[in-house]
């Protein structure tokens, strides 16, 4: 099952970045050409919201989002595993009233047209909607994960495991 | 302002994710408004995105991970090694023309530094450089990174502080080749101290330097490229960012022709990564960021900074030191994202140029991550080479004098930061 929604994850986001890249490169080649085409660039933006999103829930399983771990880092796991997982119940939450404010706001927006595109502002809106849910989830299945393994002494809910510093890229 | 201040620092020492913090603390203005449906509060996050400017960081991202994949680094190295590598302290001269030749293609400075302290890290110690000395040189070069375009940060900075980022690009190039050189310098003379000479060392001919410079020609020419492409403004740096994603395929397809399926999938994978990681953190902010303006906080900062305060370069000094010790405890990113729409109105209103003071404020807030308490790239290279803290920051020390030295010569020579962007775009 986690296979499968990384496997689609990672397939509805490279298909969102490539054409992204597209759209915008075309629309500068064309600008230059002569021949500018007016709702390319508003199209990009209105799938760069869906990417980012898709990458932010895609960066939270994989426990990638950064914070600062200076006072943390002290703690014992048992403490740790705790104070995440009020963290978890705080951000769900929060998330959760975002999910419901982002529904209303989109269905309100339905008649605002988006740019020159003439696609509805309700798919840039709904976008955070979707996207908090998404967030919702990987946190809860983090949590899960997090709970089932707490034998091991180190799987946590937002942190990656002592141990493991990969960094982030950026 | 009090309690979302408070809310933002209470989950942010409690070791929270950072995006979610800000978004939590930005949230709490809306909950807490009696005038302020919450349904702005989305709005606000919606609209961060849509906006043109921003798209340049999936494209640099994209384009950064791309050349990675595609040979760019070992055809750097050998031109780094072959054309500096004879010099005291050779290799961490590398290390230094490394960084900035890596600067002109993805804009990650912990990235950098991670990179360079998996190759070089072991070659350095293995050379007789103690651990302290390596790790130091390793991560403070990664701060060419944060001024030579594409950097990230300035297009960041450009994007919330509403600065041309085409001239910000501009302006931080010869901050970045300065930088080089006051590394290179200490890097020298600590290395001559020291006795980290190579042995039986010849300067390599310039036959040898060209033919290097051949091999790597592609990845040099991508910067060349970059600046001639947004000079005039002809084309915007989000299209720019368009063009280096397709260069990049062109140069792993037909140039390099390493560019696999496989390497392009990894690629992406690690570009959606990292696009999730900072583009939270930034829809998130859009809320905070309406905040900060609507209850009008730069005014109150600039209050209370200018009553004291009349000389504009001091004022500018405060501020800097300010971002410094900001610099020590959070992430760069986050710093340019909350701090850049509190200081960009007051440098303005005191006259300072903001393109003068991103450059400064990117170095600056970017330092602050190789200089403990929290420094990521600090903890990534030390971690990566087995180095102890204290050893990096004995060793750090001149290199530290050479930066600090370094920003207060930018400071009072605007000149040198600005005269290429005046060159560029007509003002």
């Amino acid at each position: 099952m986690a296979r499968f929604v990384a496997k689609l994850e990672f397939f509805i986001g490279a298909c969102l970045l490539m054409a992204i890249v597209f759209l915008v490169f075309i629309a500068a080649v064309m600008r230059f050409a002569g021949y500018p085409i007016i709702w390319s660039v508003d199209m990009a933006q209105l799938l760069f919201i869906w990417l980012c999103f898709l990458g932010a829930t895609a960066t939270m399983r994989k426990k990638g989002h950064i914070g600062v771990d200076l006072l943390v880092r002290m703690l014992g796991y048992k403490y740790r595993l705790w104070l995440e997982t009020a963290q978890a119940a705080l951000f769900i939450a929060f998330l959760s009233v975002l999910v419901v404010q982002g529904y209303l706001l989109a269905v309100n927006n339905k008649e605002r047209v988006f740019g020159y595109s003439g696609v509805s502002y309700y798919f840039v809106t709904i976008a955070v909607s979707v996207g908090c849910t998404t967030l919702v989830l990987a946190i809860m299945a983090n949590a899960v994960d997090a709970w089932r393994n707490r034998e091991d002494g180190e799987t946590l809910i937002f942190s990656k495991t002592i141990g493991d510093d990969t960094p982030s890229e950026l | 302002m009090l309690p979302i201040g408070t809310i933002f620092f209470l989950l942010l020492l409690l070791g929270a994710p950072v995006a979610l913090t800000i978004g939590i603390a930005g949230f709490y203005f809306f909950w807490s408004s009696d005038i302020m449906p919450l349904s702005i509060a989305v709005q606000k996050i919606a609209s961060v995105s849509q906006s043109f400017p921003l798209l340049a960081v999936p494209f640099f991202v994209f384009a950064g991970h791309l050349m990675n994949e595609s040979g760019i680094t070992e055809r750097l190295f050998k031109f780094a090694h072959v054309s500096v590598g004879w010099m005291a302290g050779g290799l961490a001269q590398v290390s230094i023309i490394m960084s900035t030749l890596m600067g002109g293609v993805s804009g990650s400075a912990v990235a950098d530094a991670a990179m360079e302290a998996r190759v070089l890290g072991p070659q350095m110690v293995s050379q007789g450089y103690s651990k302290g000395y390596s790790a130091a040189v390793i991560a403070l070069s990664s701060l060419i990174t944060a001024t030579i375009p594409p950097s990230i940060g300035l297009i960041l900075y450009g994007f919330v502080g509403g600065v041309s980022i085409g001239r910000l690009f501009l302006a931080g190039i010869v901050p970045g080749i300065l930088m080089m050189v006051f590394l290179m310098i200490t890097a020298y003379v600590v290395a001559k101290k020291r006795g980290y000479v190579v042995k039986e060392s010849t300067k390599p001919s310039i036959g040898e330097v060209f033919s290097a410079m051949r091999y790597a020609k592609w990845a040099l020419l991508f910067p060349v490229l970059l600046l001639v492409s947004l000079r005039g403004g002809v084309f915007t740096p989000s299209e720019v960012g368009a063009f280096a994603v397709v260069y990049s395929f062109l140069i792993g397809f037909l140039f390099h022709k390493e560019l696999t399926i496989e390497r392009i999938k990894h690629a992406i994978e690690l570009t959606i990564a990292d696009i999730g990681l900072i583009m939270l953190i930034i829809l998130m902010s859009g809320m905070i960021g309406f905040a900060i303006i609507f209850l009008q906080v730069p005014q109150s900062i600039a209050g209370n900074l200018l009553s004291g305060l009349s000389d504009s370069l001091a004022i500018v000094a405060t501020i800097l030191g300010m971002l410094f010790i900001a610099g020590l405890f959070v992430e760069s990113t986050v710093l340019v994202l909350l701090l850049t729409p509190i200081f960009v109105p007051i440098i303005k209103t005191i006259g300072f140029d903001p393109v003068h003071f991103g450059i400064l404020m990117m170095t600056i807030v970017t330092f602050g991550s190789m200089t403990p308490p929290v420094g990521v790239a600090m903890y990534t290279v030390c971690s990566l080479l087995d180095c102890k803290i204290e050893d990096y920051v004995k060793e750090a020390v001149p290199f530290f004098i050479a930066i600090v030295g370094l920003v207060a010569l930018l400071l009072f020579l605007p000149e040198v930061v600005l005269f290429l962007p005046n060159l560029a775009f007509s003002r």
